[in-house]
């Protein structure tokens, strides 16, 4: 290519087949402003520190995996965890129990509004604390109607029960028609035989259409890397159940697997201080639920007219 | 000025404001990190599975100290204590036993010690039907006016559970009457609820939105 600068007298006539000085600059101009609107475009990848390692990346379908291959999965993330927080958790993968569909029920007689029940599943289940994620919201309601639009989460008063109000603590409803599981167009959220809608937090890719399609806002995304301190990390983990996830997943209530698929009691039962929270088989006639199915005033699965059939049921005393 | 030169401007400014903005998208020069607002951690008391009360039966098992609960230390064997009431009817709880608040039941029609406690054996309940019950077993005492609730107990239906759904698994942790109830004034009193969701959380935000 010629050099067109050396002469600025020719380069005013500017010749047809060479490159002028103002064409130069113009073209460079271009050139610069491209690189830099491409250098901006790109910027927030600096933010990215969080990219998979090869074998999270390469890791297969949860239901494609192998027993080896899982065991294989377990370790590593076992490894990733203890890398994080300096702790070795015990993570396992717990498989749906024969025999056995959970069913939850909730005593609005008895329910004080406390939230006792969102923080234990808060700690039992690893959740993010700053920003907070919490799979349990507790409606405040005001006495003689079930109208929504009239619910406060925000209620604060020095002591509850208030005097005027019942509360409604609302979570995932573990629907036998999940909405859901139908729009996940990659399959990493289905239901379990036990009845529990579970996450691939692996295989998840954070489109977020299942907390578009759930009518109960049951489903937490993890907008940020979530936050949870050392000293509060529940280290009994179960693969879908409560290991610490990461940023870009969705996430919800699963029932505590890794509880309630050996045989324990889910958090947020252990904790209510009213006995109002109930959980158990509902395919054995001898399990609370089934008890509370029979005899008592279950007046609603929430929101019942869309037809999700939750398996979680409100029920009056008497 | 041509038109050619007009272009060369322009492109030229915009080129030097595209260097300037790529230069501090780069260097992060003047850039608002997203708000991080620090967020305390629950108290543990909110974490605390431990039941309101402790009842008799639980000390037992905690080997705690019972002498609360030894009535001959005061009283005289074989001699029933004889209860004072005022011009109301209602009972006048001794000085011994003030820490006792009788609010069992509505219209003070509980005013009376001996309803549940055996005038014969002070260490002793005694139903309606004249069954004499330990106080580890008071359950059966109160199940004996309080049927449906008992009925509900015993199906693990009214009262907390823990432990283990699954009874091949593990035992089932159950609680009785008193581990909650306050024999004596059975109502539970109102507590602190633990704190709400942050503003910072999406649900509360929105709510607070709303409430504008």
């Amino acid at each position: 290519m010629a050099n067109p600068t050396s002469n600025t007298h020719e380069s005013v006539q500017s010749p047809p087949d060479g490159l002028s000085r103002r064409s130069f600059l113009r073209s460079s101009a271009v050139l610069a402003s491209g690189l830099a609107a491409l250098a901006a475009s790109l910027a927030p990848l600096r933010h990215l520190n969080d990219f998979p390692t090869v074998e999270q990346f390469l890791q297969k379908y949860y239901k494609e995996l192998t027993p080896e291959e899982m065991k294989k999965v377990l370790r590593r993330i076992e490894d990733e965890v203890e890398r994080e927080y300096g702790l070795r958790p015990h993570l396992r993968d717990l498989k749906p129990m024969n025999g056995v569909e959970f069913v939850y029920a909730l005593n609005l007689t008895r329910c004080i509004g406390c939230r006792k029940c969102v923080h234990a599943c808060v700690a039992e289940n690893n959740q993010s604390r700053n920003p907070e994620i919490q799979y349990i919201r507790v409606l405040r309601l005001p006495h003689g109607s079930l109208d929504m639009e009239k619910a406060e989460h925000n209620y604060n008063p020095e002591m509850v029960p208030e005097k005027g109000y019942f509360y409604m603590p609302v979570q995932c409803q573990q629907c036998k028609n999940p909405p859901c599981v139908k729009v996940c167009p990659v399959h990493a959220t289905w239901q379990e035989a036990d009845g529990i809608t579970v996450i691939d937090y692996n295989w998840c890719i954070g489109c977020r259409y299942c907390a578009a399609a759930c009518p109960y806002w049951a489903r937490h995304f993890n907008f940020t890397k979530p936050s949870i301190p050392k000293e509060r990390l529940n280290l009994d983990m179960a693969y879908l159940g409560n290991r610490p996830r990461r940023q870009g997943v969705m996430e919800k209530c699963h029932f505590c697997v890794q509880r309630t698929r050996v045989g324990r009691y889910p958090a947020c039962v252990e904790v209510c201080p009213v006995g109002a929270r109930k959980f158990g088989n509902i395919l054995d006639p001898e399990s609370e639920v089934s008890y509370i199915l029979c005899t008592k005033r279950v007046f609603v699965q929430l929101k019942e007219e869309l037809g999700t059939s939750p398996r979680f049921f409100y029920y009056f005393d008497v | 000025m041509t038109k050619d030169n007009r272009t060369g401007t322009v492109l030229l400014v915009l080129a030097v404001v595209f260097s300037a903005l790529g230069l501090k998208f780069v260097s992060g020069f003047g850039t608002r990190l997203p708000a991080t607002r620090i967020i305390s951690l629950v108290d543990t008391q909110f974490l605390d599975t431990a039941t309101f009360r402790k009842s008799y039966a639980e000390l037992i098992r905690e080997k705690a100290d019972l002498s609360d609960f030894d009535c001959y230390a005061c009283h005289e064997k074989g001699k029933p204590p004889v209860l004072k009431f005022d011009a109301q009817q209602t009972l006048i709880v001794p000085k011994e036993h003030e820490d006792v608040v009788m609010k069992h039941g509505t219209h003070n029609r509980n005013n009376n010690c001996f309803n549940c406690h055996d005038e014969q054996n002070l260490e002793l309940l005694q139903a309606r039907d004249g069954r004499q019950i330990k106080l580890a077993e008071s359950p059966l005492l109160c199940g004996s006016c309080h049927g449906p609730t008992y009925r509900d107990w015993e199906a693990g239906a009214h009262g907390r559970t823990g432990g283990y759904w699954d009874r091949t698994a593990g035992p089932m942790k159950r609680q009785i009457c008193v581990d909650c109830h306050n024999p004596h004034s059975p109502k539970i009193p109102p507590r602190k609820p633990a704190p709400g969701p942050h503003l910072l959380h999406p649900v509360a935000s929105v709510a607070a939105e709303a409430s504008h």
